[in-house]
């Protein structure tokens, strides 16, 4: 178990489906956390509502479970309130792209010194499977019967354009390259966005014949492509394969930010 | 160090028998108490982590660890002159 201390043990096992990719993303956090030195009483987990959301309520600290979408908005409240707390926000693709696509923006614009990390599973894992902004092209979900025929959000490019310091995308699968791009957000004054892809076996590998986990991980790490390959491909005009995302870390910058001590 | 799994909280997803380089972790075949297939340990001396983590002071490899969605994967100290074997891969 990594970083016992930041576990709440009474409440695990917890309540995530089996291969639930959320518990890698917390592990990692975590382990991020642990690296950071910060303390207990210094740190603030907020999330709203979904699958990810439930994240904070086994970690050991002060927490916020807040509304829908609204998780940026308190977050920010916090930050403004108390500068001298460490923020983490953990949300899902429908908690942030879909209900709080505005919030997100906007915490990008006034680059809000603190951590998101956003586990997108491709669905609205909780509630049945429902689409939401990141299902990928064709990808069925239980809104989408004949394949979602929207382009999907690339939330990662989002962020960018909006404005965050630090934007990272990796999967479940990576799991110390996440720890590390979540480490290296930490230190960035500023927002930084980390994009965890993970699996969802229940809702979204099984209607997308990726059934079991080690399917599902797979079709993530095979997937996955860096970013500095995808613009090597692209510089030397060879076709990008169909269907994959970039990973990597996408933006590394010294803006101004909001809510740093001085 | 030994490397554990903890059979109240694994609910039995295999990721750690995708993920190890050594092959440690094996698909499980009995049911358990709580109705769950765990994986099972395949030599787990072979562990890197288990035989150097004290020599080198820190962790190493650690991606079943890191990975585990339910945090039932870890090492404990053994008792003292608990016998354990020592396995050679050449």
């Amino acid at each position: 178990m990594i970083a016992p201390d930041w576990f709440r043990e009474d409440r695990l096992p917890h309540i995530y489906c089996t291969g639930c990719g959320n518990g890698t993303i917390i592990n990692c956090t975590l382990a991020a956390v642990e690296e950071m030195g910060w303390k207990r009483e210094e740190t603030v987990f907020v999330s709203g509502i979904g699958c990810s959301s439930r994240a904070p309520g086994y970690i050991l600290t002060d927490s916020l479970h807040t509304t829908h979408g609204r998780a940026l908005a308190f977050a920010t409240g916090v930050k403004m309130a108390r500068p001298d707390l460490h923020v983490v926000v953990f949300t899902g693709d429908g908690d942030l792209a879909a209900i709080g696509g505005n919030h997100f923006i906007h915490a990008c614009r006034r680059n809000v010194d603190m951590t998101v990390v956003c586990m997108n599973n491709h669905i609205y894992g909780m509630t049945g499977g429902q689409g939401s902004p990141t299902t990928p092209p064709g990808a069925i979900s239980s809104t989408t019967p004949y394949g979602a025929t929207e382009p999907a959000f690339d939330l990662a490019e989002l962020a960018v354009a909006a404005g965050a310091n630090y934007v990272a995308r990796w999967t479940s699968y990576h799991v110390k390259e996440l720890t590390k791009a979540i480490l290296t957000g930490m230190q960035t004054p500023g927002l930084a966005f980390i994009e965890a892809r993970t699996q969802c076996p229940t809702n979204y590998g099984r209607h997308n014949k990726l059934r079991s986990v080690s399917a599902m991980i797979e079709h993530l790490r095979s997937h996955a492509i860096l970013i500095q390959k995808h613009d090597r491909l692209v510089a030397e005009g060879k076709p990008v394969p169909e269907g994959s995302f970039t990973v990597g870390e996408f933006v590394r910058r010294n803006r101004p930010a909001m809510g740093v001590q001085r | 160090m030994k490397l554990v799994i903890d059979e109240s909280r694994c609910k039995g997803c295999n990721l750690c028998v995708l993920v190890c380089p050594y092959s440690i972790f094996r698909e499980g075949t009995q049911l358990n108490s709580r109705g769950i297939v765990t994986p099972v340990l395949d030599r787990p001396e072979r562990c890197t982590n288990c035989r150097l983590q004290a020599l080198y002071g820190r962790m190493l490899c650690g991606v079943c660890h890191m990975i585990c969605p339910d945090q039932a994967i870890s090492w404990v100290e053994e008792k003292p002159f608990e016998p354990h074997k020592v396995e050679v891969e050449f």
